[in-house]
């Protein structure tokens, strides 16, 4: 049984790149995995909407970008705060040709984006056969 | 005040208003303070108070919200998935958690409505209609 106790974690805005939008960008936290088809990522983007969610690989660069929904805050006044709210932006760098753009899928789900990045036919491992001479 | 909905200016204007109230807190938060998960942001509306909290990858049979005597209490665990692959990074946090906060005394926790959207917890808490304001008609004698 898991009795390890959740604590929270401040969120960390993006450094180092300039918007257009004003407003300030977190770096969504993840958990990326490998298996032998490729690469999964899941990335916590709460109060983002499923439809202002972005997935791109271009160049060998894996980006994930979601807006905040405001709709949320709607009517309300705060008067405490534990935790900054934004949109959310990162960037991987994945070796090049060695996954397929083509096949990426992506969903989210309960605030949690789930990416499967398949690799490329060509960099799949391949049992090569030896035969005897 | 109101937010405005306005797209583009509504995002910072949300920023600038949390900032300004950032971990002070107006009431007393009880049992138990800031550094327990999950982190909450406290508003007030015209009905009453709204308390949130991001909870993202938690299902809604998996999270508890409990009034009583005037607490509220946020429990429940994330659990963690996939447990059999092999990661190259793992940042988010898992495991149990419980939070208790005190709530002022003029709210109606019988009306109170809780709803997870996105991984966002937003929980509702109407004043007694004796604690809401009220505007008096002034008479001519």
């Amino acid at each position: 049984m898991n009795t390890q106790e959740l604590t929270p974690k401040e969120k960390q805005e993006v450094q180092g790149t300039e918007q257009v939008q004003p407003g300030r960008f977190f770096v969504p936290e993840v958990d990326i995995a490998e298996d032998a088809d490729g690469l999964w990522l899941w990335a916590d983007m709460p109060g983002v909407d499923p439809d202002k969610v972005s997935v791109e690989l271009e160049d060998g660069v894996l980006t994930i970008d979601g807006d905040v929904s405001l709709k949320p805050y709607e009517g309300l006044t705060p008067v405490y705060s534990e935790y900054r709210v934004g949109n959310f932006l990162r960037r991987f760098n994945l070796p090049q040709h060695t996954y397929d753009p083509d096949r990426i899928t992506a969903k989210l789900v309960d605030g949690v984006l789930e990416i499967r990045i398949p690799k490329a036919e060509k960099a799949k491992p391949r049992r090569v056969a030896v035969s005897a001479a | 005040m109101t937010l405005m909905s306005y797209p583009v200016g509504g995002l910072l204007r949300l920023q600038e208003e949390l900032d300004r109230f950032f971990g002070k807190p107006p009431f007393d938060l009880g049992l138990a303070g800031p550094n327990v998960f999950p982190n909450l942001n406290v508003f007030t509306d015209q009905d009453g108070l709204v308390v949130q909290a991001e909870v993202p990858g938690i299902k809604p049979e998996e999270l508890h919200v409990h009034v009583e005597n005037g607490r509220l209490t946020i429990s429940g665990e994330r659990k963690a998935a996939h447990a059999d692959t092999s990661f190259h990074r793992r940042e988010r946090r898992y495991g149990r958690f419980s939070r208790t906060i005190q709530l002022p005394r003029d709210l109606d926790t019988e009306k109170v409505q809780a709803d997870l959207r996105n991984g966002l917890l937003t929980i509702r808490f109407p004043k007694h209609a004796a604690a809401k304001p009220r505007q008096i008609e002034v008479k001519a004698a």
